[in-house]
């Protein structure tokens, strides 16, 4: 599109030194007639000579706005890279080395002659380089296994998997088996996307319901209209209980016992008496040690009986006064109890980094921290969350990414048996404990060889509880559009930063979320 | 009238249809498709997984009691306050370059530098600029005026300002290159007579220089305004979703969004058509009084 400029000189003399110096800028001379300059996609054109040429192209001047709209969102697509989010998942795990008994098993029982036709299926996931290696590794080994069955593995970056994935799904092009979590996958299988795995699960054996936690495997049904329950879709690649660790050696100097593995027993109460005794401030005045940092909202939430939102209802809950007050205690740690960083603080150096240079004492972390936390130069464990002293009780969430299956899958067979290996495999599973990654999906090994694995946490048992005990669903699970969670984590910083109190704050919010949510999810 | 036409021109016909085609068909393949697409999509609503259902001009409704709407549309026009700020400091630039110094190549080469920086390597390097404890212009702040910078990219009230002034340091090369063009192409004669008449430099600057320019204002000014409203990496990189209080949100990044994080793609088209909309009435109103100001012979 062309925005035509007159741009008539004094004399011939000058215009041509006008037209050299931009020539050295990137500019394209075209025979004297006129200056062709290319900026962000438009075109602008000064030409000089006669003025027919200007009025002719007046419509040129209309279109330019309307190119614009296109070339904007395309321009939109196209620099979309980098951090994007992962729908509050854990990370990476990896998995590696392979036997493959299952699989032959069932390949033995079926007993008829497709478990061994040709097969080809494509299998899409997320990560990183080390994660890829992994897989491919572990497809490889499948497929030298099975020869006939050939497995053709994407890796997308993590900000862009659920674009992809969505375009594809658009595209009709969907891959047979790939990873969806949270509200992703509440979105997939609410849109008939994904395959109902029971029959095969039934027809194969492939898969024990019994040795796979319940709180991984509910994750993944669906009855109809809500998540949580009904038929399986979905084998979880993983479960991340989200944990709360502790300093060891600060506790130690400050001469403070360790709070307690046992859900219960110790308190916000305690927790808040320990961090004011941990808390040091330096002789500049500054806060050098804090307490604890980054305390999760949903846990605080949970544990004193409120919540975001009712499902069943698809009631926006947060103007409840234990929302409130849960949320507000979570604020005066910084606000008025100096005892945890201040956002601004957080945002100089955040609690992870602190945490690890030693300098905050309780801060909560997932199975995929240990590989970094080995390293740490100082002893730590994990303990229960603090519960709320009003009911007794502590929550945390429990993360999960899972494997799914296309329904439109050529070969829900063969796609079904490759997410029950990806799942499932022993082999795969103890690599990926052993590594730090995650907490093995199979009960047997998680409560044998894991509990009694010779690395920090020594109170692994934590995990198991969270999974088994109090650990929720994230948040987002139950929605289908995220819009509403994350404008509340956005106007939270009100709440953080003292602007509002907590109850202020929920009483404004909850109509605004509500309609967002129903607008998304309804 | 009717002429046989001969071997030769159709030969030559056939050669000019073929340099046609190619953009042609990348205009109707990468630009009327996806312009017409996202027109019918405006009124749709699709999550590019169920069927688009038809929902007439909710879109539109929607966006109107939409805050994030009007907080982005909002933040993209206080950005625009760049422009004029861009300008002067490119002018005054431009006028320093335009003499005949020693090195003055080397000056222009460093100013020029920014504008072909990728921007993405210079967002990230201007947020440890910009950082609050540890960035470059903090301490320089506190070691020469003794008082605690700003929380640039933290505090709701300065995101806008950092971008402003990245944006500042990232154009103003581009524009200064144009003034220069501008500067030499007016003719010392008419400096000469000023002179003559007893012009002061301030008379000389106020009644040649500027208006002389204003072709090249005129040009920086339109680019400006659409530059401005196509905004969306530094966003991206600096104020990830939004920034404090959605503060740093332009209208692109909000529609980025909405079609590729909520999947929203019939309310992201129809913010999208509404953008379009604005931009040509303004580039509209531009033009037409341009007509007043702009210098043309």
């Amino acid at each position: 599109m062309h925005v035509y400029f007159v741009y008539k000189q004094i004399s011939c003399n000058k215009t041509e030194k006008v037209v050299r110096f931009k020539l050295r800028t990137k500019v394209l001379l075209h025979k004297h007639r006129f200056v062709k300059l290319v900026c962000g996609g438009i075109q602008f054109i000064i030409h000089w000579g006669e003025r027919q040429m200007m009025r002719k192209n007046k419509w040129a001047q209309a279109s330019l706005a309307l190119t614009l709209v296109c070339g904007m969102v395309v321009s939109g697509c196209a620099s979309n890279n980098g951090n994007g989010n992962n729908n509050g998942n854990a990370p990476a795990a990896n998995n590696s080395g392979q036997t493959a008994e299952e699989g032959a098993n069932s390949e033995g029982t079926a007993g008829n002659n497709t478990a061994d036709a040709k097969s080809e299926i494509e299998f899409m996931g997320w990560g990183g380089d080390s994660e890829k290696a992994v897989f491919q590794k572990l497809i490889d080994e499948y497929m030298k296994k099975y020869p006939n069955k050939k497995v053709k593995y994407t890796v997308v970056p993590p900000g862009e998997y659920y674009q992809k994935l969505d375009t594809l799904i658009a595209a009709k092009k969907t891959p047979d088996v790939f990873y969806a979590g949270g509200a992703h996958f509440n979105k997939l299988v609410s849109s008939d996307q994904l395959l109902n795995l029971d029959p095969l699960i039934e027809s194969t054996g492939a898969v024990d319901p019994n040795n796979v936690w319940k709180a991984a495997l509910d994750r993944y049904r669906y009855d109809g209209s809500i998540v949580g329950s009904g038929s399986l879709y979905g084998l979880p690649k993983d479960v991340g209980p989200w944990a709360f660790a502790y300093n060891k050696d600060l506790f130690d100097k400050a001469g403070l016992p360790y709070p307690s593995a046992k859900a219960g027993e110790y308190t916000w109460d305690d927790m808040l008496a320990d961090a004011k005794k941990i808390t040091v401030t330096n002789d500049r005045g500054k806060i050098d040690t804090f307490g604890v940092a980054g305390y999760t909202l949903e846990s605080a939430v949970w544990a004193n009986g409120g919540d975001w939102i009712d499902y069943n209802t698809g009631t926006v809950t947060i103007d409840t006064p234990q929302f409130a007050e849960a949320m507000q205690f979570v604020a005066d740690l910084s606000l008025v109890h100096k005892v945890s960083p201040s956002p601004d603080d957080e945002k100089a150096q955040n609690g992870y980094a602190r945490f690890v240079a030693g300098k905050i004492a309780m801060f909560p972390m997932g199975p995929w921290d240990q590989p970094g936390f080995w390293q740490l130069p100082f002893n730590w464990d994990i303990a229960a969350w603090p519960a709320s002293p009003n009911t007794g009780k502590t929550a945390t969430w429990l993360g999960s990414l899972g494997f799914v299956v296309a329904k439109n899958s050529e070969y829900p067979e063969d796609s079904f048996k490759l997410a029950a290996y990806l799942s499932l495999d022993s082999e795969s599973q103890k690599q990926n404990y052993e590594l730090g990654q995650a907490v093995p999906n199979l009960i047997d090994m998680a409560k044998g060889e894991f509990l009694a694995m010779d690395k920090a946490p020594q109170t692994r048992q934590v995990f198991i509880d969270i999974i088994e005990d109090y650990g929720k669903p994230v948040i987002e699970v139950g929605s289908k559009n995220l819009k509403w969670l994350d404008t509340f984590w956005q106007d939270a910083s009100q709440v953080w930063t003292g602007k509002k109190t907590a109850a202020e704050f929920v009483k404004e919010e909850q109509p605004k979320l509500q309609k967002l949510y129903d607008e998304g999810n309804k | 009238m009717k002429k046989k036409t001969t071997g030769f021109r159709r030969k030559e016909m056939l050669w000019s249809l073929l340099f046609v085609t190619p953009p042609v068909l990348g205009f109707l393949i990468f630009g009327l498709t996806p312009l017409l697409t996202s027109f019918g999509l405006s009124f749709m609503s699709w999550d590019m997984m169920t069927p688009a259902k038809f929902v007439g001009g909710d879109n539109f409704a929607k966006m109107f009691e939409d805050e994030k709407f009007y907080k982005s549309l909002f933040n993209t026009f206080y950005l625009l306050l760049g422009i004029p700020l861009g300008m002067i400091v490119a002018l005054i630039l431009a006028i320093m370059m335009n003499r005949p110094l020693k090195g003055v190549s080397i000056f222009r080469t460093i100013y020029y530098i920014p504008v072909i920086s990728p921007i993405i390597a210079v967002s990230l390097l201007w947020q440890w600029m910009l950082n609050f404890d540890y960035g470059l212009i903090n301490e320089f702040i506190w070691r020469v005026f003794g008082v605690q910078g700003p929380n640039w990219l933290g505090d709701p009230n300065w995101v806008k300002p950092s971008f402003l002034l990245m944006g500042l340091w990232g154009g103003v090369g581009g524009t200064m290159v144009l003034y220069l063009a501008g500067l030499q192409g007016i003719s010392s004669t008419y400096y000469e007579a000023a002179e003559v008449d007893g012009a002061s430099r301030w008379h000389q600057f106020k009644h040649i220089t500027l208006p002389l320019l204003s072709p090249i204002h005129f040009f920086v000014v339109v680019m400006g305004v659409i530059g401005t409203f196509q905004s969306f990496s530094q966003m991206y990189i600096l104020a990830s979703d939004g920034g404090p209080e959605y503060s740093g949100a332009t209208i692109v990044y909000y529609i980025f969004q909405e079609a590729f994080k909520y999947f929203n793609m019939g309310y992201a088209s129809a913010v999208a058509w509404v953008l379009g909309i604005i931009i040509f009435i303004i580039t509209l109103i531009q033009f037409r009084f341009s007509k007043r100001w702009v210098y043309q012979d």
